[in-house]
């Protein structure tokens, strides 16, 4: 019934058929989210034996006093700022446009949707060529405007600009389809309505498009600013497993992998992987605070 | 403003056409009802008035313009659609406002009349409530007063209150008839409601399968049927329609034998069976025989059989018992013939 009241019998019998998945929940998401809370209080740790001599706040002063992490919390946020709006605007526009044709309409989808089924590995693989300072395609299409040679994978300069327009490409294809549904879904009769209403071309986009669409773009950006704070497997394949020249694309994952794997301090490890968290929940506060408001379901 | 379809043909898909060869023009200032069963082109109709469609061939004018290539935003009319087409994310003063704010009219001014055109539909309570929260009738009464905020030249209504109930129905196409009477708007009614037609219009379009059956006044509809299809969907009670071999020689004599030949169909109308002999006004008489005979309130409906077919009159006066036979006098006026096209060919003004 839609309106039943809950009971304990109904309660109860709801967790009977949540349990399977709440095994498996807290097996491999709740505990190692706790632990990891826990292991960043970590200040004394033998990690050959698990034992914990003393806990304190030592690894998040260290964060805050470590060069290294400030500039990777930089990095982060100027990627995230980077990627999220063009993902978004550009992901818009090519479904719009997708939306208007009709001709190879089908095969122009799944050009753009390749990219979401291709691994990260081979998509920077193909970039590293696009990107190449001698022979790479991007510089030979700037070479027609007159512009010199860039060494976008060399110099501290570029670096973070071409791991944004490869993750922008690379988040694409799923974005689209996203829109291509949210597009669908906006009934014809709106648009008929705003005409006989005497909205021109851009006030239906405005009027009826944006808002019926804005549970879509709400979920591509709140998705895209949590995947571009976690960016990480783009950096390592894009930069052959260094965080780019002079650490220009070190973020605040790449970070913590640095601390973990290869430094073994897993407390700080830990530490920056919490404040990471609590800066993806404070922005995606926002966000949801700002759908309140502006988003219509 | 004064619409004109000439030679208007329309299809959806390239294949199938859907509304054949309309000619009609409707007089400015007037109120016009489409009516016809559903699914026969009424709203095809108004969209290609509104410019939303554009007609496969054929050319549509307001006034002396043609304005069959331009589109909606052009022709500018007002319309309330059949499925209302409210903008869900716009509460309903803005819903209203919305064509307001399209023609660029200060924010003051499109709330003042935005607010008047609410209470005229008695909708000055929801105004901050979303058409998702509205019941259909408040979204009828919304879809109304944004089709009359922007006071156009041609006003399109698709079915505007299917779904109210009876009485605010008959308030709301008072309202229409009032506020088109004082506005002098021209304006379209599509409606499959014969009683509101009726009530409503100057004159009634009645559409069926994509063709004009007939374009006059209400009167002439039912006094004067052109064909089978508009004499049975115009009356309530429906026409009785029996075959001409149903008749014995009952006719005989008192119709053009030729006529007769020709005929396929009979239609009498339930008041055109009287009870008792009226003089000149009688054609015919024949015999019944009594299976029901019902009263509720004002309304007496006998079902009689006649060589075996239903017959109902609503003019029986006398007490009568079932079973029982009674001889009927078929009336002038109510009653006639059609061809095997169904076209009338005795019957009304003309054989008055
Ligand atoms: N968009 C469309 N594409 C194809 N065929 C359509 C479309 N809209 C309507 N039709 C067809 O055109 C015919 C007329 O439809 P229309 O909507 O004009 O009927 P109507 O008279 O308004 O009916 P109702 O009283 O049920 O609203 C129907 O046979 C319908 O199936
Ligand atoms: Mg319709």
């Amino acid at each position: 019934m839609l309106n039943e009241k809950p009971t304990l019998k109904s309660t109860g019998k709801a967790l009977l058929y949540l349990l399977p998945m709440l095994v498996i929940t807290i097996t491999f998401n709740i505990y190692p989210i706790i632990k990891s809370f826990i292991m960043s209080f970590y200040t004394k740790y033998d990690f050959f034996r698990d034992i914990v001599s003393q806990y304190g706040f030592d690894n998040f002063k260290f964060l805050f006093s470590d060069p290294d992490f400030h500039i990777a919390v930089k990095n982060t946020l100027i990627f995230v700022v980077g990627v999220v709006p063009l993902t978004v605007i550009i992901s818009l526009a090519v479904a719009l446009l997708l939306n208007r044709i009709t001709w190879l309409s089908g095969l122009f989808r799944t050009v753009y949707f390749l990219p979401f089924v291709t691994s990260t590995v081979a998509i920077a693989q193909v970039w590293h060529w696009i990107y190449n300072s001698d022979y790479g395609l991007l510089n030979y299409f700037l070479g027609f405007f007159g512009v010199n040679a860039i060494s976008w994978l060399e110099s501290p300069r570029y670096a973070m600009l071409a791991l944004i327009i490869m993750s922008v490409w690379k988040n694409l294809g799923f974005n689209i389809v996203l829109f291509l549904v949210g597009l669908n879904n906006i009934n014809e009769r709106y648009y008929q309505a705003a005409k006989i209403d005497g909205a021109n071309s851009w006030h239906q986009f405005t009027n009826v498009t944006v808002p019926l669409l804005s549970p879509i773009t709400f979920l591509v950006s709140v998705n895209g600013v949590i995947g571009s704070f976690k960016v990480f497997d783009e950096i390592f394949a894009l930069f052959n497993g260094t965080p780019g020249p002079s650490k220009s694309a070190l973020t605040i994952v790449y970070y913590l992998y640095q601390k973990f794997y290869t430094e073994w301090k897993y407390g700080i490890a830990a530490a920056s992987g919490v404040v990471l968290f609590f800066m993806i929940l404070l922005v995606t506060m926002f966000q949801l605070w700002y759908s309140k408001r502006h988003v219509h379901y | 403003m004064e619409v004109t379809f000439k030679d208007v043909s329309l299809s959806y898909d390239g294949s199938r056409e859907i509304l054949h060869h309309l000619n009609f023009t409707i007089p400015e200032g007037t109120l016009v009802s489409i009516l016809g069963p559903s699914g026969c082109g009424k709203s095809t109709t108004l969209m290609m008035i509104s410019g939303l469609l554009a007609p496969t061939s054929g050319q549509i004018f307001f006034g002396d313009e043609d304005v069959t290539k331009q589109d909606a935003l052009q022709r500018k009319v007002g319309m309330v659609f059949q499925n209302y087409a409210l903008y869900p994310h716009l509460n309903v003063l803005d819903n209203i406002m919305f064509p307001l704010k399209m023609a660029k009219v200060p924010k003051p001014e499109r709330k003042k009349k935005a607010i008047e055109l609410a209470k005229l539909v008695h909708i000055e309570d929801q105004l901050d409530k979303k058409p998702g929260s509205l019941s259909g009738g408040q979204q009828q009464r919304v879809a109304i007063a944004r089709a009359l905020a922007k006071e156009p030249s041609l006003l399109l209504l698709d079915e505007p209150l299917s779904n109210l109930d009876a009485r605010l129905r008959i308030e709301m196409r008072q309202e229409i008839r009032r506020i088109q009477q004082e506005t002098g708007v021209t304006t379209i009614f599509v409606t499959h409601d014969q009683d509101e037609a009726l009530h409503i219009s100057d004159h009634i379009m009645v559409l069926n399968s994509g063709q004009i059956q007939q374009f006059s006044s209400a009167e002439t509809l039912y006094d004067n049927p052109s064909n089978l299809f508009v004499a049975q969907f115009i009356g309530e009670p429906v026409i009785n329609t029996l075959d001409i071999a149903d008749f014995g020689d009952e006719l005989k004599g008192q119709i053009d034998t030729e006529l007769l030949k020709r005929t396929q169909k009979v239609g009498i109308r339930p008041e055109a069976l009287q009870d008792h002999d009226t003089g000149a006004e009688t054609l015919a008489t024949i015999t019944t025989k009594v299976k029901t005979f019902e009263k509720f309130g004002r309304e007496k409906n006998a079902l009689l059989d006649f060589n075996g077919k239903r017959l109902l009159t609503t003019e029986i006066e006398a007490e009568i018992a079932e079973g029982q036979e009674l001889p009927l006098y078929l009336q002038k006026s109510g009653f006639y013939l059609f061809d095997q096209d169904g076209t009338r060919i005795f019957g009304g003004d003309q054989d008055a």
